[in-house]
């Protein structure tokens, strides 16, 4: 009996003890592992996209950017699709346009499992650097009709890239609306009240109604251009933004420019020579727009 | 025994890799590169000083037939301190090892010393034979992760070794499981021929 007692109270002692040391040792460390933890997903945020400051959306998924007045410069949003060895752990940064800013794979230290020396060469910068500029549509593989060359001998890891940063794009892509402020459309107006839902909005100021902001798409030379034009009760456009991701380099890109842009607001203006296509696009969904929305403050 | 004895036959004489061959778990999982091998391994020696001394300290006081369970708790209590350390400060290397941080609370290696030596010894001896044991198991995933790694991946410690050229096509095998079974193979039966019969 005294035999079992002694059992009983040795390994009860023994526990005791181990308990009260583990949980000094936690209370001890556990701010410094949220500290690290937390140090960790940001770097990784920063290499997705630079930015001031990340508002997370979506615990541990969905983070808006914000430069340092608090604007909003787009989205880092990770997502995890199944690669060859398991899933891969992927960061994506969107600008506001939806362009995307850079990815960030997770190495073979911080979880990812595709095989050493192939799938895993899937984080090394020549493969993940093409996907800097590019827009959700042409995230493919060549093979696939897009513009990502894959990595010899690695095709599952590469398509499993490719395409769980397209799916999560167009996932994720709802986030940056709110990020259009529709202010720079309509600098005048305080408060915008939606009409109809995510195209058409009042412009608002001291309970009066200055204009509307709408949203259109128009078929550009390989993408749809997707813009907003802000319109006032005067009949004068206060301003036009395109909101969609890049056209092609160079040529369809000029109607981004601030000039070609900011002619809007005398009167319609002419084509871009060299861009005719996406720039009478633009014009025309402009003029159609108006024609449609005008009723809207008559 | 001498001191230094008790020392040096858990390093080489009583390799608990080499020679033994108790621990082969983390041994051919986590000697992949330099810097894993010689991670795990001071943390598997970090755990064996400290239950070998503790359960030397105790050892007069553990019941017979609740001693396992006594050690059992006693080695987890400082794989748990370790991963938790390692977590705040080395967060690479703590995710590098993975879940073999807290499979160390049963790697034989570290139960057996517990059970074979620590029990039955005084504190210094004790303390000096973890240190031993730890550190001949970390020479032997020190050894194997400097093989695997430079003909693997084409690098020590992350520097790059034989050239780009060899960098960029190197014999992955070797850093993938089978390589393991490999090296630890060859190094057994090279340590067979050359070294064990002189140390007898």
């Amino acid at each position: 009996m005294t035999g079992t007692r002694q059992m009983v109270i040795t390994l009860f002692v023994v526990a005791v003890t181990c308990a009260v040391i583990l949980s000094f040792v936690y209370a001890f460390t556990e701010p410094r592992i949220a500290e690290t933890q937390a140090r960790l997903t940001l770097s990784g945020l920063e290499e997705a996209i630079s930015a001031h400051e990340y508002v997370e959306v979506v615990p541990d998924t969905l983070w808006q950017a914000l430069d340092s007045l608090g604007n909003r410069v787009g989205i880092v949003f990770r997502v995890f699709p199944q690669g060859y060895g398991g899933p891969i752990p992927i960061t994506v940064g969107l600008n506001r346009e939806g362009t995307i800013t850079g990815i960030r794979i997770a190495s073979a230290a911080e979880g990812l499992s595709e095989t050493p020396g192939l799938g895993a060469k899937i984080t090394e910068p020549t493969f993940t650097g093409q996907f800097t500029d590019k827009c959700a549509a042409e995230v493919a593989l060549e093979q696939d009709g897009g513009a990502i060359q894959a990595i010899t001998a690695a095709t599952i890891s590469s398509r499993a890239v490719s395409d769980g940063v397209r799916k999560g794009i167009e996932t994720y892509a709802e986030y940056l609306a709110p990020a259009h402020d529709k202010k720079e459309v309509f600098p005048k107006a305080s408060s915008f009240s939606e009409i109809i839902a995510d195209t058409l909005w009042y412009a608002i100021h001291d309970a009066d109604t200055l204009g509307l902001v709408f949203v259109g798409v128009v078929q550009g030379y390989l993408n749809d251009i997707k813009f907003m034009v802000g319109y006032s009760k005067g009949s004068q456009i206060t301003g036009v933004t395109v909101l969609s991701c890049r056209e092609t380099e160079g040529l369809g890109e000029k109607i981004r420019d601030e000039e070609f842009l900011d002619k809007f607001k005398d009167s319609i203006p002419e084509a871009i020579t060299g861009a005719t296509v996406s720039s009478e696009a633009l014009i025309d969904g402009v003029k159609s727009g108006i024609a449609r929305f005008k009723e809207y403050i008559q | 025994m001498t001191k230094l004895n008790i020392f040096t036959r858990g390093l080489v004489k009583e390799n608990a890799v080499f020679v033994l061959m108790i621990g082969l778990c983390p041994a051919l999982a986590v000697s992949s590169t330099v810097r894993d091998g010689f991670g795990m391994g001071l943390a598997a020696t970090f755990v064996l000083v400290f239950s070998n001394l503790i359960i030397s300290i105790l050892r007069k006081n553990i019941p017979n037939e609740v001693r396992i369970p006594i050690f059992i708790l006693v080695i987890s209590t400082f794989v748990t301190i370790i991963d938790y350390m390692m977590q705040a400060f080395q967060p690479d290397l703590y995710r590098a090892l993975g879940v073999f941080v807290p499979l160390i609370v049963v790697n034989c290696m570290i139960l057996g010393r517990a059970e074979a030596y620590a029990s039955k010894s005084s504190v210094v001896n004790s303390i000096l034979d973890g240190l031993g044991t730890g550190l001949g198991f970390t020479l032997a995933l020190t050894i194997m992760g400097t093989i695997r790694e430079i003909l693997g991946n084409g690098t020590f410690l992350g520097l790059t070794v034989f050239g780009e050229s060899f960098r960029s096509a190197p014999v992955i095998f070797m850093i993938m499981s089978p390589g393991a079974f490999l090296v630890i193979g060859i190094l057994k039966a090279l340590i067979n021929k050359y070294v064990k019969r002189e140390l007898r």
